[in-house]
């Protein structure tokens, strides 16, 4: 079993589930990167998911995994058609086959009725008061990561950044991190017999440049910095202000993804008047996500906000409208175009 | 177990590998010349062993405003996948000729030579039998292919105006204000204290820019989406206000009925910049007009009843400042007429006051379904706020979107939101290569782009000579009304498609279906339509000459007809393909179109040839993009393609001895020399001389900053533009460019009291037009969307997807595994529960315009009653290949062909008949 090491920082992602549109444009940036080989076709790295959801896998928060009150709880290896897509179509047949509408372009490859946004703006409620966000995940790059101590073949590690890696040279496909982390975050490539996982953008990192998932981030909803980098964004959403929350943190992993709340608009009353003292996602819903700790994060974000309305200044505010772009990427600013490669 | 150890292991194999995926050996700059609009996102593309492997968002674009936040990093899924796109499987590298009937996916590799050839024959027969129009060039909104139609172009083939082709319009604007397409800068979007999604989806659709939408809440601004679903783009809202389909005009009276009862309109901005301040007649419900009045005096010179003298006093043609007068908005006087006779006369407020008498909120409240007090709120606070209005086009696919859209901007009008920052509306306008272009030169470089700017600026002065008070911008709008006006540009003869569709693609017969249109249309729809013709008002855009004109060739360069066009394939398939001697398309991959068509030439990729992004307004930026490879295969760019075409038409032309063409407008054009014109005799052959040169041109225009080459451009992926040229959508901005402020347009109206290009010369809520005044739309009001396609028991609404541009990307394997990969229809879940559907079944969806198979998606969100089809999915991509255009009838509303009023007449771009095809009328069941 692996054995878990303290990184001598911790990197840490801040996602704003109030700017996040779910347009995928991080998975997609992370898929053309990294996930484009043989074996790798239904991974998913990067995903966003509609929530309330069964998400990708399939209804992964029910699959268990993590700890206890210290302990590893066991969990379920997710199958491959939990994951579903890895799709490929019969472009040929239907372009050059002569066969005209005959034929019609179909998966021909792939779990065919599960896939990493299948549910995509499906969401609950009942209309007029439905209601659904958007909420990205990668790798947690947990400071107690499950899957890390699960391993057989020591093929997981802490970097000195934090991030939770694995040694694919030392990996047998064992997949017991796979049942031990309980955000099911881990592929299987059945052609190499070894799992994988996000990488934290490690080649990106270590030249200077920000994660994909962030740097491509069009609704400029996410972050990346050290948590003990107090000038930092991330430090301050997560340790100053406390609006940036772990996702489940009863699985105690302790992720450092984090996640600002998201507001909702006001529901609608049975006579078609709006319910200005209530927001439509149910509050127990995102305790069911972030803990306790949500109700006081959306307070501060109201209160902020209402001083905005007023005319006066938030400093929260200004930093989650991020005037500088640059803002996101903190120590990892370097534009990789001006790379040159020997 | 936690323990302190150094820790690094990313020294093996393993990590070297993926270190090597992200390597490359050549960067280049890339976007994508395709109709995703605003567009503008500077991309780098990455190429490793001539490969292109990835691209990532450039985040280059500096700050200009030091408000707002910047605009990086401008992308998408598509813009980040696209490269993926230049190496799947429904690229095509070879021109293919039909080896099997058409539509059958059977095909024979060619030589450009032998294809060409053919080609160009059909084209000169086409214009022996049926003249140079019966060759169609739809005018479809994919930048890059633009230049592949530069031979049809070139010999005045006819160009389908793109407003009714792809439908994006919004004519509501444009009955209002002249113009349709006054837009801010994205930035100036975070200044607003209160934005109104309607009509629109941005979270869907405006994926580079919605930041801003999300960042002006957090500075203090709200955000209300007003959609029939609970649509993605009101999860981010403060307040949805679930509308009834169709019913947006009812709504928006109401709270203009508000402001004006309880007071809270903005007096001084309704009298000076809208017409609500002229006098109209009682007696014919027409304006007070100068010939009323004394003989020979201008029928468009128009009255105020000035509250000081009480007296009649002209309304100033050449500015919106009132002087000494003060005119009135409430009361009445006696007009004397020139023939003896008196009539009373009202300001247009008096009779919107009476129109709105029906829009009282709780009577507004029983059509739209939104609470009385909803109504009310909403009312007070864009009255009291920097408000904008968030607006895709929706709207104008509505039957009555023009009475949507009017309702809209009156509600601007009255609370006084536009022309200054954070206020103001959308839609699409393009600028930054404005007067540029070797189509307008005699030869390369910049002092022959000098000579052709004094030559327009100087027949711009002649067409103003008889008006002293004519503005640049009407002059500009006259001279593209005129019978050239559609060649401007090297457009071919560009004209509204509307009648070539009703006379040749069978539309008649659905268009006079009194059932689908509205019931207070008083004569037949064929009445409208031949007495428009015959009073000439589309004459400037061919529309007289389809009765006696086949087709009789299709060139569709970067387009997908048989996706697009609203009423579907059968009425393409059984009407105009069997009339087709030759269909072309022009395309970097195999379409719908493509596989019914006589040949595909394979044109370039996005990365693989010059070009700029989307040109528009929303970000101000000429965006660069230069092959990161050469063109794969035997494909050619674009300009390639379009010039090979007009050597081989010369070719091809001198062998029958044709010499040139004269078209339906009497204007000829040369079959010689057609290579040298459009290359400045090979000067500007090279894509890249060619490139330049224009770069360069729109510098000498002031629109790029003086000195800009294309080595500028290589240096910083985008130049922002420094001013809007003398032609073409930037002038509707009518705001001067500043380089350290967003743009928000209409200040040269409300600050320097510039008159509009309207017929009133100011804002024009009152249309005087005999058939407005016959529908009794002479002001904006509310009518029900008449039955389209039947009376089926759901309304099918649509939109543009998240996952593609129309239908490119849509076969991207990479985006299709980001969503369920196949086709589907939204349905409400009790609406699915009650037909016994579950999640992903296929469903048939029919009405009495036609049957398509397609799966369907639960949700909530949908609004009981209503389905939603994102469109876009290739029709060979559902079963049987039919697809929603199949069941969207494409009902033109008839006052969309009237003409012959100041502003509402033809030029290319601007008002005309567009088809309708939202709120349509289906029924569902399961397929079998």
């Amino acid at each position: 079993m692996g054995t878990i090491t303290q990184s001598k920082r911790q990197l840490a992602w801040v996602f704003d589930l109030n700017k996040c549109i779910g347009c995928q444009t991080c998975s997609v940036a992370c898929k053309v990167l990294w996930t484009q080989e043989k074996g790798e076709e239904p991974m998913w790295w990067m995903t966003v998911n509609t929530k309330p959801g069964l998400g990708t896998p399939k209804a992964w928060e029910e699959m268990g995994g993590g700890y206890k009150d210290g302990k590893q709880t066991p969990g379920k290896l997710p199958t491959p058609e939990d994951f579903g897509g890895g799709w490929d179509y019969n472009y040929d047949e239907v372009l050059r086959g002569g066969k005209g509408r005959a034929v019609h372009l179909e998966k021909i490859a792939g779990h065919k009725n599960w896939g990493m946004n299948w549910d995509e703006d499906e969401g609950a409620g009942e209309f007029p008061n439905s209601y659904f966000f958007y909420l990205p995940r990668l790798c947690n790059h947990c400071t107690q990561p499950g899957c890390l101590e699960a391993c057989p073949n020591d093929a997981l590690f802490k970097t000195d950044e934090g991030l939770v890696l694995r040694d694919e040279d030392l990996c047998k496909g064992a997949q017991l991190c796979s049942a031990a982390c309980p955000y099911k975050k881990i592929y299987f490539n059945p052609e190499r017999n070894v799992s994988q996982q996000c990488i934290g953008c490690f080649p990106r990192i270590e030249q200077g440049v920000a994660p994909a998932c962030v740097r491509q981030c069009p609704g400029r909803a996410a972050w990346i910095g050290f948590l003990d980098d107090e000038t930092g964004a991330v430090s301050k959403f997560v340790n100053k202000w406390e609006v940036a929350l772990p996702l489940h943190p009863e699985f105690e992993t302790k992720p450092n993804v984090y996640y600002i709340p998201p507001l909702s608009p006001a529901p609608i009353n049975e006579d078609g008047s709006l319910n200005e003292s209530e927001q439509r996602i149910p509050p127990e819903y995102l305790e069911s996500l972030f803990g306790p700790q949500v109700h006081g994060a959306l307070d501060t974000i109201k209160v902020e906000l209402e001083k905005k309305r007023r005319g006066d200044d938030s400093e929260l505010m200004d930093a989650l409208i991020m005037y500088h772009w640059n803002e996101a990427l903190g120590h990892l600013n370097r534009d990789p175009a001006n790379i040159v490669w020997d | 177990m936690v323990q302190q150890t150094e820790a690094s292991g990313t020294s093996g194999a393993w990590a070297d590998a993926y270190r090597d995926r992200w390597k490359w050996d050549k960067v280049t700059w890339g976007s994508h010349a395709v109709d995703c609009y605003p567009g503008g996102c500077p991309f780098r593309v990455y190429t490793r062993d001539g490969k292109i492997v990835r691209e990532e968002q450039a985040g280059v674009l500096p700050l200009i405003d030091k408000s707002t936040p910047d605009m990086n990093p401008m992308g998408c899924q598509k813009g980040a996948s696209w490269c993926t796109l230049h190496y799947s499987q429904d690229r095509v590298t070879t021109p293919l000729k039909r080896a099997g009937e058409r539509g059958e996916g059977k095909w024979e590799e060619v030589s450009w030579d032998e294809a060409l050839a053919d080609i160009c024959d059909a084209m000169l027969d086409a214009v022996e039998d049926q003249g140079a129009e019966s060759i169609i060039v739809p005018f479809t909104p994919e930048l890059g292919a633009a230049p592949a139609r530069a031979a049809a172009g070139a010999i005045g083939a006819f160009t389908t105006d793109g407003n009714a082709e792809f439908q994006d319009f919004s004519p509501g604007y444009h009955i209002t204000w002249g113009k349709f397409n006054p837009i801010s800068s994205m930035d100036d979007w975070f200044l607003a204290e209160l934005t109104l999604i309607w009509h629109a989806n941005p979270v869907y659709t405006n994926i580079q820019w919605y930041h801003y939408l999300a960042e002006s809440r957090y500075n203090g601004g709200e955000i209300v989406t007003i959609a029939p679903d609970y649509s993605a783009s009101a999860i981010h809202a403060d307040y949805h206000l679930p509308v009834r389909i169709g019913t947006d005009a009812a709504l928006a009276l109401s709270m203009c009925k508000v402001m004006i009862d309880v007071g809270i309109y903005n007096k001084q901005f309704v009298k000076e910049q809208t017409d609500l301040s002229l006098l109209v007649r009682k007696d014919t419900g027409r304006f007070l007009r100068g010939d009323d009045l004394a003989e020979g005096w201008r029928d468009d010179q128009f009255f105020w009843l000035d509250s000081k003298s009480d007296q009649i006093v002209p309304a100033p043609r050449g500015t919106l400042a009132m002087g000494d007068v003060d005119p009135t908005l409430e009361g009445s006087q006696m007009a004397l007429l020139s023939d003896g006779s008196e009539v009373e006369v009202e300001p247009a407020f008096e009779f919107l006051k009476r129109r709105l008498e029906d829009y009282t909120p709780e009577k507004a409240a029983k059509i739209c379904e939104i609470h009385p007090a909803t109504i009310r709120k909403l009312a007070h606070k864009i009255a009291t706020r920097k408000t904008k209005i968030f607006i895709g086009w929706n709207s104008g696919k509505y039957y009555h979107g023009d009475l949507m859209e009017r309702s809209m901007a009156l509600l601007l009008g009255l609370s006084g939101n536009w022309g200054k920052k954070g206020t103001g509306t959308r839609s699409w306008g393009i600028s930054g290569s404005a007067g540029g272009g070797a189509a307008a030169k005699e030869r390369p470089g910049p002092r022959a782009a000098w000579e052709s700017r004094r030559q327009l600026l100087s027949m711009f002065r002649l067409l103003s000579a008889d008006d002293p008070t004519m503005t640049h911008e009407i002059a500009v709008n006259r001279a593209a009304s005129s019978p050239a006006g559609g060649r401007l540009g090297g457009l071919g003869r560009m004209g509204p498609p509307a009648f070539l569709w009703y006379k040749q693609f069978g539309y008649k017969e659905r268009w006079d279906n009194k059932d689908w249109q509205d019931p207070t249309m008083k004569r037949e729809f064929s009445e409208y339509m031949e007495e428009a013709l015959e009073k000439g008002w589309w004459d400037s855009g061919a529309g007289n000459i389809w009765e006696d004109t086949e087709p009789r060739v299709l060139i569709e360069a970067g387009g997908n007809i048989l996706r697009r066009q609203r009423g579907g394939q059968e009425m393409l398939l059984k009407h105009l393909w069997p009339k087709l001697k030759m269909i072309v398309s022009i395309d970097y991959r195999i379409t719908t179109t493509g596989i019914y068509s006589d040949y595909i030439l394979p044109a370039a990729q996005h990365y693989e040839k010059f070009g700029t992004s989307m040109p528009s307004i929303h970000h101000m930026n000429t965006v660069l993009i230069e092959p990161a490879t050469p063109p794969l295969g035997n494909s050619k760019s674009d300009r390639q393609i379009g010039l090979a075409m007009l050597k081989k038409l010369e070719e091809r032309a001198k062998a029958r001895g044709m010499t040139e063409i004269t078209g339906r407008d009497g204007q000829t054009v040369s079959l010689e020399g057609l290579w040298d014109r459009a290359t400045l005799d090979g000067e500007l052959e090279d894509d890249e001389a060619a490139f330049d040169d224009n770069i360069q041109d729109n510098a000498v225009f002031g629109v790029l900053p003086k000195g800009t080459t294309l080595e500028t451009l290589r240096q910083k992926g985008a130049v922002r533009w420094t001013a809007w040229g003398v032609m073409g959508h930037g002038l509707a901005q009518a705001s001067t460019i500043k380089p350290d402020e967003v743009h928000n347009p209409f200040r040269w109206h409300t600050e320097d009291k510039i008159p509009y290009p309207t017929l009133t010369r100011r804002a024009q809520y009152y249309i005087d037009h005999e058939w407005f005044l016959e529908a009794g739309e002479e002001l904006p009001v509310h009518k029900e969307t008449p039955p389209q396609g039947g009376n089926g028991e759901f309304i099918l609404t649509s939109g543009h997807n998240r996952w593609s541009i129309h239908s490119m990307n849509m076969t991207n394997n990479i985006i299709l595994n980001t969503h369920r990969g196949e086709p589907f229809m939204f349905m409400n879940n009790k609406d699915a529960a009650a037909k016994g559907l579950e999640n992903g079944v296929e469903v048939r969806v029919f009405n009495d315009a036609g049957s398509m198979l397609i799966s369907v998606k639960i949700s909530p969100s949908v609004r009981p009653g209503q389905v939603i089809i994102y469109n876009g999915f290739e029709p060979y991509m559902h079963r049987g290949w039919n697809s929603q255009a199949d069941i969207e009838p494409g009902i033109v509303k008839w006052l969309g062909m009237a003409g012959g009023y100041g502003h509402l007449q033809y030029r290319p771009l601007a008002w005309q008949p567009i088809p309708a095809d939202r709120a349509v009328n289906v029924d569902v069941e399961k397929a079998t």
